[in-house]
């Protein structure tokens, strides 16, 4: 019923704008499929404006549920034009091109924007038959944003140049995190979990080749980032107790981490850039107080996502003028501005727009250019199909180490068996 | 006009079709008499929704399990039994089942006391505002499990949620809601009570308002006071109730799903599966990760679970109803 409503409001709307318009401005609703703040308020509006005929309806799911409903409708019909792709199951979805456009294919041509593009982050989105799937959004990058005052309050220094020299490794980053808590008896950081994709990401490799064949068990950097992970969450507690390592029980983005950024219960945040806005969201009253310095190993890059275009979506056109538009260099510096998520594009990372960037809410940190640093020694990592289970049980498997409930070695063979169990190899 | 021409087309066919069942004698089955095929007619309804959405899907998981199957890979494997197999020595399954009976056992029995206890006090005959307080124990339940859940981590954090603090007032030291099992078990069974027990006591309610008073006046009579009034007249005259309950009661909690998925420890109830239940864990092999065919092998487990626990509740149910007729 709804549906027919929708039909013929549609209906009338297509008369009416046929009397209007010209012909080839037909209206057209491109449904989007997403999650976390893949696409801002701001800029829709924007293309809106410049576009009446076209409506942009967005269904926004958790992260994980938006990757399954999404694989379980690429088989039918019922896909949405545009689906946000997540960089860790971006690896599953170009294993599978054939559900999707090959936007090389599209007019014009996705070659003719590729240049324009930060190289390993577009070569995500391309698939081993070298279609291309997915426009990358925006890129993670990675630095440490920090509480001046606690900072102080815990004799360290608050200068970030001084900061970053506390930690050029992730053992003297653990070992300040340590000192931070016998000074003041607070966590140091929000989930010391945190640290293991922070340094595997560091990498040149993570589970997968560049061929396809999964290196999870031999890859030296998995393990070492495991080993360091489990390091973060177990120093500093008292003698037989587990209470987190240097960081708080309390997971990223759960209530808990809120009410713990708003009240200075920890002092550091592992940022990639996206990061940033959602502390500015969750602690608007500490504004002032936070600064970014350069991140352990100092560059590095967790999360960012890109945009698709199912094989049966009904707009598909539609769909590649607004994602160009969107993915443009004028927008993705709106972008930049408006919500920290870091450009993709590589010519904005010399624009003094970008490098000149400051936010008075990180103390005027200049945030364009510890970014810009942080995204370019970044190695081109191969992903691979099973990506998020692996990054999803290795997760499991340390905080198990954090509440004690398992040794290092015994959460890492557990864990190597899970995934085997999960993944079947 | 055109309404008129439908019911006398029918009569037509109705006649001819009943001819040649005449000339058979040997088939037994009666014709079908006009009214008869209205009935069926509303009926139909339950039958091809059944159809649709019970049958045929039950059919097809049953197919699915015989296979390896991904959504978006090539063509599915047969593979035989090796599910099933896999399924009676996955020590993740009966993890999974212990928890699930865990939280039953924890939410089921505070909830029909409660249950019990709240719908004794609404049938006093005395009590005011009786609309009110039946509306209100009706609110938990329409409340969306997503809202709910949110409240409940909230209530249940580790660092500020308000059952922590007033733990660590009263003295004692943080615990874990999320990281300890027990205690992830109460928590999740707590969000169940609390959904639920509102409704149970109206059912209560509504058995006990179909009581004779005579049974009570003759109890008082015989100088029962109000607690062996509950005892000996309330409790025996609900029994049926009381098993209806505790059968869909038993069917609602083998297929708990929402809360422990929304409780903080994503699709595999925490890291140590500490709150895993069987719909979880069917959710996370077939959704997760895409193992459609072994999902498909936890369903028809969980089937075979709840059939033979329903039948274990009505033979118990048949004994206690007999008892009572004594």
């Amino acid at each position: 019923m709804k549906r027919r409503i929708a039909l013929l409001i549609s209906l009338m709307v297509a008369l009416g704008a046929g009397v209007a318009a010209p012909a080839n401005a037909a209206p057209v609703t491109l449904t989007v499929w997403s999650y976390g703040n893949v696409f801002q308020t701001k800029l829709l509006n924007a293309y809106k404006a410049a576009n009446p005929t076209v409506t942009i309806k967005i269904k926004k799911s958790d992260m994980d549920s938006n990757h399954q409903n999404l694989r379980n409708a690429l088989r039918t019909t019922s896909v949405p034009d545009i689906a946000a792709l997540e960089v860790s199951y971006i690896g599953e979805f170009r294993n599978y091109d054939a559900y999707f456009k090959d936007l090389n294919t599209m007019t014009p041509s996705a070659s003719t924007i590729k240049n324009d593009f930060l190289g390993w982050r577009w070569s995500q989105g391309v698939s081993p038959a070298g279609k291309v799937i997915g426009i990358p959004t925006d890129v993670g990058g990675l630095a440490v944003a920090y509480r001046r005052d606690l900072f102080a309050a815990a004799g360290l220094p608050t200068n970030r140049t001084d900061v970053a020299k506390l930690w050029p490794t992730w053992s003297q980053f653990i070992q300040t995190g340590v000192n931070y808590k016998k000074n003041t008896g607070k966590a140091f950081i929000d989930t010391a979990g945190t640290v293991f994709a922070a340094a595997l990401n560091q990498g040149t490799q993570r589970y997968y080749t560049s061929g396809g064949s999964l290196v999870y068990r031999t890859n030296g950097s998995v393990s070492s980032a495991f080993n360091t992970a489990a390091q973060a969450v177990t120093s500093g507690n008292a003698p037989g107790k587990y209470e987190g390592g240097i960081g708080t029980k309390t997971g990223q983005f759960s209530s808990g981490w809120g009410t713990g950024l708003q009240r200075g219960t920890f002092a550091v945040v592992l940022a990639p850039a996206w990061m940033l806005d959602y502390i500015k969201q969750q602690a608007p009253r500490t504004s002032g107080k936070w600064d970014v310095a350069k991140a352990p190993g100092s560059y590095g890059n967790i999360g960012g996502s890109q945009l698709a275009i199912p094989k049966n979506a009904k707009n598909p056109q539609a769909a590649w003028d607004f994602i160009r538009w969107y993915l443009a260099p004028a927008q993705q510096l709106t972008v930049f501005k408006s919500y920290g998520q870091f450009p993709t594009i590589e010519s904005l990372y010399d624009n003094s727009s970008v490098t000149g960037y400051k936010d008075s809410f990180f103390n005027n940190a200049p945030i364009g250019s510890i970014y810009v640093a942080s995204v370019t020694g970044v190695h081109n990592i191969p992903t691979g199909k099973k990506d998020r289970i692996i990054d999803t049980t290795f997760g499991q498997a340390i905080s198990r180490v954090m509440l004690g409930k398992q040794s290092s070695s015994a959460a890492w063979t557990q864990a190597l068996t899970d995934i085997k169990k999960s993944i079947g190899q | 006009m055109s309404a008129q021409a439908v019911p006398s087309k029918s009569r037509i066919k109705f006649k001819s079709s009943n001819a040649p069942i005449d000339k058979k004698p040997r088939k037994k089955i009666a014709p079908m008499r006009r009214q008869d095929r209205w009935g069926m007619l509303f009926v139909s309804p339950f039958f091809i929704v059944f159809l649709a959405f019970g049958l045929i899907p039950i059919l097809f998981t049953t197919y699915v399990a015989f296979f390896n199957w991904d959504a978006l890979g090539g063509a599915p494997e047969y593979i035989g039994f090796a599910n099933f197999k896999e399924l009676w020595s996955d020590t993740y399954f009966w993890q999974a089942l212990r928890n699930t009976f865990s939280i039953w056992f924890i939410s089921t029995v505070p909830q029909m006391t409660l249950a019990l206890g709240i719908a004794t006090l609404l049938a006093n005959p005395n009590l005011r505002a009786k609309v009110f307080w039946r509306t209100v124990l009706l609110v938990p339940n329409i409340t969306s499990v997503l809202a709910v859940a949110i409240v409940f981590q909230q209530l249940f954090g580790y660092d500020f949620g308000m059952i922590n603090l007033a733990i660590t007032w009263l003295g004692y030291h943080h615990i874990d809601w999320v990281g300890n099992q027990l205690a992830s078990h109460i928590a999740i069974a707590t969000m169940i009570n609390w959904r639920w027990f509102g409704y149970n006591s109206l059912i209560f309610l509504a058995s006990m308002q179909a009581i004779p008073r005579e049974l009570y006046e003759s109890a008082s009579l015989d100088g029962a006071n109000r607690w062996q009034q509950f005892r000996y007249v309330t409790i025996p005259q609900l029994r049926n109730t009381i098993i209806f309950m505790m059968i869909m009661g038993t069917i609602g909690g083998l297929q708990v799903f929402a809360e422990p998925m929304l409780y903080g420890g994503g699709m595999t109830g925490g890291d140590s599966r500490q709150f895993s239940t069987l719909t979880l864990y069917l959710f996370e092999q077939a959704f997760f990760n895409q193992r459609y065919g072994y999902g498909a092998v936890i369903g028809i487990a969980m089937t075979v679970i709840i059939i033979a626990i329903s039948v274990l509740n009505y033979l118990i149910g048949r004994r206690i109803a007999t008892d009572g007729t004594k």
